[in-house]
């Protein structure tokens, strides 16, 4: 089965970054490339590169005078434009402006444009992007470290390229996929599915159950708020109540996941309390799904993840696993423990999946469970009649 | 900002004081209301409901409904007594009214004449967007001092942050403290709360993340 999932990426993705002390660093990018070389998982791949996405694809998505910001702001901002740009949340401690912010964000979308491409083509079975997943991304404003909406533009891409086409949109990062979903909100081609902490606690405080879409697309939004603390068996377990039945409903031609991993317990941002086993599961259990509903047809990227020594690599390698077919090793290995370890702050992990003992059940996790619970089925009862 | 006249609906069906509870039932079926002013020569002479014309008319299913729905008159089982409001008055006196009068809907009057009607969904309407709850951002609570430049030494520190805020709820005191409710533009609060807690005011929302973090 090798060498029919691509991995998407080239090394000028890894210049989409904020500098030292912003919590989003292309830093996790390059630790996951050279964990997985290092594990062998990338024995017989290539990567495929990417050419930055056209002004016309982004504009799918974007506003015209959004997008003429974000050109001009990587070209330096003088003091009386910055006013202009804070209103489209270009500048702000979150979306700071560094040079060349455009062709990076550009260019992030072109890569999961061309890992659409390739598996709608049937050159890949599955593709993986790791530097997309920027999900927050409105039409004109930049938001939670995203300034081009790369899933969006693809879908929008693929729309036009073969009307008619079902696309399903499946996010597990720890926040709300507001930007996706808003873009999408009254389409009932595209489903979108979000699990996140609940806004109540969390940025950006939408994607409640009350969510589901406008118009024809009534019930094309769907998410899933959790409970602060949430860990891996009630995060499985609504996954699984949820996703297969939601994805059965709709019969998606493609699926695309976002893969942010910042639901582990250890990411600075959040107060979910999942570990590696949730970022085992999910993958594989989409890898099943797309082959059961769509013929395979699935492309994965990154997204959040802010626990870059730990978390990050570990999960992101798991993830390229279930889109190669491949198992992962259950040691970390040396040579990327003795390149890297002394960098951080954190000692390195020596092994790929964190030990259920590490990680005891947060002192409510029945009533987290029960919530949790609930609300999957309240969820299902709203959204499963528009879908059928 | 905030004043009934910016959340009131202005276009308000009403009825006359002969209508008969057939028509009165229809206009809410169309117009999708629950509450009908009940006009005379221009003058509000009193408000019905359409449970007020439920309760009054023989269940579905009898054989006496049509009837009795014909024959029912607004007039006679309107309230008299209509508790209304003008469009330059504060919100919260509205939702005040509301709360105290046991009314889910206040006819807002204007020099004597109907200017529009605000119901409770409106009120809640715009306290969803006091709060910027469409917007995205960080909720962050915050626990004051009883001193009385905490909230703006507090708002001080978003500054320095450079986080914009998009709303502030801070009460009056309550069970023995005072908390400020931030909604902040940002998905990174960490400085933010770190800044905070340094100047003195514990951050009760979001929790300090798990330690040794990779915070550089």
């Amino acid at each position: 089965m090798s060498g029919r999932s691509a991995m998407v990426h080239d090394r000028a993705l890894e210049s989409y970054g904020f500098g030292e002390g912003h919590p989003f660093n292309p830093l996790r990018i390059r630790l996951t490339l050279e964990l997985c070389e290092d594990l062998g998982l990338f024995e017989g791949y290539s990567f495929t590169g990417a050419e930055p996405a056209s002004e016309e694809d982004l504009l799918s998505v974007h506003s015209l005078s959004y997008v003429r910001c974000v050109q001009e702001a990587g070209r330096g901002v003088t003091a009386e434009r910055s006013v202009e740009l804070e209103r489209h949340g270009i500048g702000t401690p979150d979306n700071p402006v560094v040079p060349g912010l455009h062709e990076a964000g550009a260019h992030i979308v072109g890569a999961v444009m061309e890992a659409t491409r390739l598996v709608m083509s049937g050159e890949a079975e599955h593709a993986l992007c790791l530097s997309g997943g920027l999900h927050h991304a409105m039409r004109s404003r930049a938001s939670g470290f995203c300034f081009y909406n790369d899933a969006g533009a693809a879908i929008a891409r693929l729309k036009k390229e073969q009307p008619g086409i079902r696309v399903a949109y499946l996010d597990t990062d720890a926040h709300h996929g507001d930007g996706v979903q808003w873009m999408f909100y009254d389409d009932p081609e595209v489903l979108t599915i979000s699990m996140h902490e609940s806004g109540r606690y969390l940025f950006p405080g939408t994607g409640g159950i009350e969510e589901r879409g406008r118009g024809e697309g009534l019930g094309y939004s769907v998410n899933l708020p959790l409970e602060p603390f949430t860990g891996d068996e009630s995060w499985i377990s609504c996954f699984e109540e949820l996703v297969p039945e939601v994805l059965r409903a709709f019969e998606p031609d493609l699926i695309l996941s976002q893969n942010g991993c910042d639901g582990h317990a250890l990411d600075p941002l959040t107060h979910l309390s999942a570990t590696t086993r949730l970022y085992e599961h999910i993958p594989r259990r989409v890898h099943d799904l797309a082959h059961d509903l769509c013929g395979g047809r699935w492309v994965a990227t990154g997204g959040g993840g802010y626990d870059f020594w730990r978390v990050v690599p570990r999960a992101w390698t798991a993830l390229w696993a279930a889109v190669s077919h491949a198992k992962v090793p259950e040691k970390a290995p040396a040579d990327w423990i003795s390149r890297w370890g002394g960098m951080g702050p954190v000692d390195l992990p020596l092994l790929m999946q964190d030990l259920a003992a590490d990680y005891l059940p947060p002192a409510r996790h029945r009533q987290i469970a029960d919530k949790n619970r609930r609300t999957t089925h309240e969820l299902l009862e709203k959204v499963l009649p528009h879908l059928e | 900002m905030l004043l009934v006249k910016d959340s009131m609906t202005r276009e308000v069906a009403t009825l006359t004081p002969e209508a008969t509870a057939a028509e009165a039932l229809a206009v809410c079926r169309e117009r999708r209301v629950r509450h009908l002013p009940v006009l005379e020569g221009g003058e509000i002479v009193g408000i019905v409901s359409d449970r007020d014309l439920r309760s009054a008319t023989p269940a579905l299913g009898d054989p006496d409904r049509a009837a009795a729905l014909e024959r029912l008159r607004v007039v006679d089982y309107m309230s008299r007594e209509v508790t209304t409001v003008e469009p330059e008055d504060p919100i919260e006196q509205a939702a005040k009214l509301m709360r105290e009068e046991r009314v889910g809907c206040l006819p807002v009057v204007e020099a004597g004449e109907l200017a529009g009607i605000l119901t409770s969904s409106d009120v809640m309407g715009a306290l969803v967007g006091l709060v910027g709850a469409y917007e995205p951002g960080s909720r962050i609570e915050v626990a004051l001092s009883e001193h009385p430049d905490a909230l703006s030494e507090v708002v001080e520190v978003f500054r320095k942050e450079a986080v914009k805020v998009v709303s502030i709820l801070a009460g009056p005191e309550h069970d023995g403290g005072r908390v400020a409710v931030f909604r902040a533009e940002t998905i990174n609060p960490l400085g933010l709360v770190e800044r905070l807690e340094a100047a003195g005011y514990p951050v009760l929302w979001p929790p300090r993340p798990p330690g040794g973090g990779d915070r550089s």
